[in-house]
């Protein structure tokens, strides 16, 4: 394509208010590289009623097609990147993607963006696993393509409450995939955790716990079941199918889970997140700290440049990308520096290190700044919130509470 | 000429209106087709409510036994709120129908009406009417109208205004019996006002009866009570059409207009004279209009902060104030709920007429706090001397080391009702307070209870509770009899231990625990849970008399946020402070607007 008419493309989408973070970004000469990546692999075998991720069952063997578009997207944001130290593959079930399309996928990652971190054995590269879909072939070929990460979805391990989730796939499939990966060479292993689902004890949740944490794992996401708008499981709690667990015994798991985990070696370094020293997630660490990441697939989201936007959600939309291979876009923000500090407030009152303020906050005028610290005083005076060397953290009782905390920090701010 | 000045008085749907309707069709005042609909009534309001929010008066001519008879129909507001004003317009008659549903019986509001006509010592004719209806039982309820109200069985009418049976016989009657007005007193002109309402063209248009002397186009006239003078452009009777006239002599009848601009310049029961030959007393009676019942009205939408909801309200309340001047209104300013009115009624049906017509005719959308009364305190002034000083919010109550005494108005109630519910209604009269005064004998189903009751506790849900108590045959009227000193504290309301003035009430102190303890349940369900722990908390002076708590969340934390969460979960976030921003903030803690009129809301849980 020539200069003319890529210049006459980009306004055309810049009509359309698509794609302009990108040009933006590519626009400013000298600026570091983006070290993160994610990739989203929409397909899935069966749709899981808790989940609201953009993620279907494929009828129309469309993988092919999806793996170059897709190769082709993250070709054309490469020169966006920098050596990469994270990536993250997630979905959907990215190891519902046939072996030799990984392979393609994983072939074309090293020859367009730089992974010398990943020589170094520095890099994080994630994917995330069903346990029924793991093959010893599959892994050989992540393992090859770099992968040194991966996050196992097994949620529980009671048959009732998988059903109940609508979750379709064996308990005792988890431990052997597990095997499958270590024997595959592949050092790190997170497992997904639902927990507060109908019906579930608090006995039925440490039975969950023993089962994970008896398995040689490094990383442990733990979540109470959210009911996200327009999923089956909102759907059937609104129909009366089943009820909501009681408030008070979801906090006895929060804490169960703590205790068990703890006991365990693993440290809360997140509101769900549970990891061996030195095993947390980095890449999900730096969408906590609001780094940039660039995003790649159906209904991925990005923040590069101070943009945030999202790729268009509908795979057959994506399929038909544009000629420069970038995919449109939908609901974009352009850069906001107050909007950035309320996003750092938020997501960094979830993490155990807490928020460096005093840096944070010279990005406020000064009466914002000033009510945001009285905000915190209120909190700190409840108990809820404590100030150490510059640093904002919650205490345990305030962790509960983060996103009333965060809510009122944020309402002060003009 | 032989001239009849009577009223027609009456139970809401006894049939009143058709009753005068029919009385014009049948002197051929009104064609058949004109009668169809209600002449006398004007406004959709009233038509809609069934009652008669303001007097007319019609003048028609009747040929009885050869001699030829003016019959000024001077119609009333139906309901008590209006006391004044009905006995204003009593006043300006000789005789009255008094109407009851010969299937419903003598009902509150016909007691109160009557002796109100009794008071002005009216010549009162009983009629029965719906007397062709299935459930008509004249002879029982004509025995009703004697022992109740004293008049023979015999000397009712019995008619159906709806056929028409028996309306010869009533315009006969209206002949004979009402007396023809007296004879004047004086040569000096003294008419009185009975109503005055407000019309886009040609200003006020005022309702009077000339008592003595006379009225003339021209005249330059003197309200004897405000001292206003004006010149009669235009003098008048409703036929029931308009119809000028150049003078009006004494015992009649007539509207009249004189540039009048606004409801401010005339007051019903003023006398109007003549201004360069004026008469030496006025006719006696003047009061002017007493507003017993007071609430704020607030706009209920603020969409926009420079206040145009209030500049809206604003305009509304000053057009229906030309229109009505017997409600009073001043600007207010709630903390809580933003500038607003804080206005003054004649009773609880007028605060509903006045906030549906501003709704209606306005326009706007109002935000109503509870209804409170007004009381009168006695204090200790400078130099040991007392004072007394009238207060209709509690927020104005002086501190209670300075009051000698707070005084609150007694309403004389009358019930009517069914005999198997005698037990419930005194339970519920006794429990607001209630002194029972008298029971009488209305017919073998019912009986008339008489109670002195609080007008505080009258107006917290007394009549929702007597309509419950008796499958809604109950039915009841009331008027304020006098002030009377009982030991009434304010109880103020604590929020996280720092006291709201808007929510602080006045109530009786043996009420008041029971009292604080529902306002604060009802508090509690309408302020969200906080971080923290809530106490609210009811006292009297410093005294805590009622305590709940709104437990703090424990737990308000998504489990997952990742990369794609962080727009929706901060927008989540933004709309709670909007929310937050419709909420008023007293110490550390958000009070929905809806707080401050649920806990004040009447009822009980």
């Amino acid at each position: 394509m020539s200069d003319d008419t890529a210049l006459s493309r980009l306004r055309q989408l810049e009509a359309a208010s698509a794609k302009i973070p990108v040009r933006d970004a590519l626009a400013q000469p000298g600026r570091p590289g983006v070290s993160s990546i994610y990739i989203h692999i929409p397909f899935c075998s069966h749709k899981c009623h808790y989940c609201d991720f953009y993620s279907f069952v494929d009828s129309r063997d469309r993988q092919r097609a999806f793996t170059s578009r897709l190769i082709r997207e993250l070709a054309s944001l490469a020169p966006l990147a920098g050596p990469v130290q994270t990536i993250f593959v997630g979905g959907g079930t990215p190891s519902l993607l046939k072996a030799e399309l990984w392979q393609e996928l994983l072939a074309s990652l090293q020859e367009t963006y730089d992974l010398s971190p990943f020589l170094k054995g520095d890099g994080e590269f994630t994917v995330e696993c069903n346990p029924e879909s793991v093959s010893e072939e599959l892994l050989g070929v992540l393992k090859s393509g770099g992968v040194n990460r991966i996050s196992m979805g097994a949620q529980s391990f009671n048959p009732e409450h998988l059903k109940t989730l609508e979750r379709l796939h064996n308990p005792a499939s988890v431990p052997v995939a597990v095997e499958l990966v270590r024997n595959a060479g592949i050092d790190r292993v997170s497992v997904d955790l639902i927990y507060a689902i109908p019906g579930q004890s608090l006995q039925d949740l440490e039975h969950d716990l023993r089962h994970a944490l008896a398995m040689p794992i490094e990383h442990l996401s733990c979540y109470e079941l959210t009911y996200e708008p327009n999923t089956a499981m909102t759907k059937r709690l609104g129909m009366g199918e089943f009820v909501r667990t009681p408030e008070e015994l979801e906090i006895e798991m929060f804490e169960l889970v703590g205790a068990m985990a703890t006991q365990a070696g693993f440290e809360r370094y997140e509101v769900s997140n549970y990891a061996k020293p030195g095993c947390e997630c980095r890449h999900n660490l730096a969408y906590w700290k609001q780094d940039e990441w660039i995003a790649a697939g159906p209904s991925a989201s990005a923040h590069i440049g101070g943009h945030r936007y999202k790729n268009v959600p509908r795979l057959e939309s994506y399929l038909t990308g544009d000629d420069e291979g970038f995919a449109m876009i939908v609901d974009h923000e352009p850069p906001d520096p107050v909007r950035l500090v309320q996003e750092k407030l938020m997501t960094g009152l979830r993490l155990r290190e807490g928020l460096d303020v005093d840096s944070l906050l010279e990005n406020l005028n000064a009466a914002n700044a000033r009510r945001v610290r009285e905000t915190a005083t209120e909190f700190e005076n409840l108990g809820q919130l404590e100030r150490t060397e510059g640093r904002w953290k919650l205490t345990p009782s305030g962790v509960l509470l983060a996103d009333g905390i965060a809510g009122s920090l944020l309402s002060v701010i003009a | 000429m032989n001239i009849r000045n009577f009223s027609i008085i009456a139970h809401i749907d006894h049939g009143k209106s058709t009753l005068a309707d029919r009385l014009l069709q049948a002197t051929k005042a009104v064609s058949d087709r004109e009668a169809k609909a209600q002449l006398l009534d004007s406004m959709d309001l009233e038509r809609e409510r069934g009652i008669t929010i303001k007097a007319s008066a019609v003048t028609v001519m009747h040929e009885h036994n050869g001699e030829r008879y003016m019959l000024n129909f001077i119609d009333t507001p139906g309901h008590v709120d209006f006391g004044y004003e009905v006995s204003r317009a009593l006043k300006a008659c000789e005789g009255a129908l008094l109407i009851v549903d010969a299937a419903q019986g003598v009902e509150a509001q016909t007691v109160v009406n009557a002796y109100l006509a009794i008071e002005q010592d009216l010549e009162i004719i009983p009629v029965l009417n719906k007397i062709d209806l299935p459930g008509a039982r004249p002879d029982e309820i004509a025995m009703e109208v004697e022992q109740v109200l004293g008049f023979a069985a015999e000397d009712c009418v019995l008619c159906s205004a709806k056929s028409g049976v028996g309306i010869p016989e009533l315009l006969d009657e209206i002949c004979e019996r009402f007396p023809g007005p007296r004879q004047a007193q004086t040569p000096k002109t003294r008419a009185l006002i009975f109503d005055a309402v407000y019309d886009d063209y040609r200003g006020v248009i005022v309702y009077c009866r000339v008592f003595d002397g006379r009225l003339k186009v021209g005249d330059k006239i003197r309200m004897m009570g405000l001292g206003r003078t004006f010149t009669i452009t235009e003098l008048g009777k409703y036929t029931p059409k308009p119809q000028k006239v150049k003078e009006v002599g004494t015992g009649e009848t007539c509207y009249l207009v004189a540039s009048i601009k606004t409801l401010g310049d005339v007051r019903v029961g003023d006398t109007i004279t003549i201004d360069h030959d004026p008469a030496e007393e006025a006719l006696s009676g003047y009061e002017p209009p007493r507003q017993m019942v007071f609430c704020d009205f607030y706009p209920a939408t603020n969409s926009d902060k420079k206040g145009n909801d209030f500049e809206a309200l604003r305009e509304a309340m000053e057009k229906l104030s030309l229109n009505d001047a017997s409600f009073t209104f001043q600007t207010v300013h709630s903390e809580a709920l933003g500038f607003g009115y804080r206005c003054g009624f004649l009773g609880l049906l007028h605060m509903d007429i006045i906030q549906e017509r501003l709704e209606r005719e306005g326009d706007v959308e109002i935000v109503q706090t509870a209804p409170t009364v007004s009381y009168k305190v006695e204090v200790r002034g400078k130099e040991g001397a007392t004072e007394e000083i009238e207060v209709h919010n509690p927020a104005d109550l002086p501190d209670m080391g300075s009051i000698i005494a707070i005084k609150e108005p007694i309403a004389k109630v009358e019930v009517m009702v069914p005999k198997e519910y005698i037990g419930d209604v005194m339970k519920l009269a006794l429990d607001r307070r209630g002194i029972f005064t008298g029971q009488t004998f209305v017919s073998d189903a019912r009986d008339m209870l008489t109670f002195e009751i609080p007008l505080a506790e009258l107006i917290y849900d007394f009549y929702d509770k007597l309509k419950g108590l008796t499958a809604g045959y109950g039915t009841m009227d009331y008027e304020i009899n006098e002030y009377r000193t009982d030991r009434l504290v304010k109880v103020d309301v604590l929020i996280n231990g720092d006291p709201v003035e808007a929510l602080a009430v006045i109530v009786h102190k043996e009420k008041s625990e029971q009292r604080g303890r529902q306002l604060l349940v009802r508090l509690k369900k309408q302020i969200p849970r906080h971080q923290f722990e809530i106490p609210l908390q009811c006292a009297i002076g410093g005294k805590i008399i009622a305590r709940e708590t709104i437990k703090g969340f424990r737990k308000n934390v998504t489990a997952k946020c990742y990369g794609g969460d962080v727009t929706r979960k901060r927008k989540l976030l933004e709309k709670q402070k909007k929310g937050k921003e419709r909420m008023k903030t007293i110490g550390t803690v958000n009070i929905p607007q809806e707080a401050f009129m649920a806990v004040l809301d009447v009822g009980d849980e």
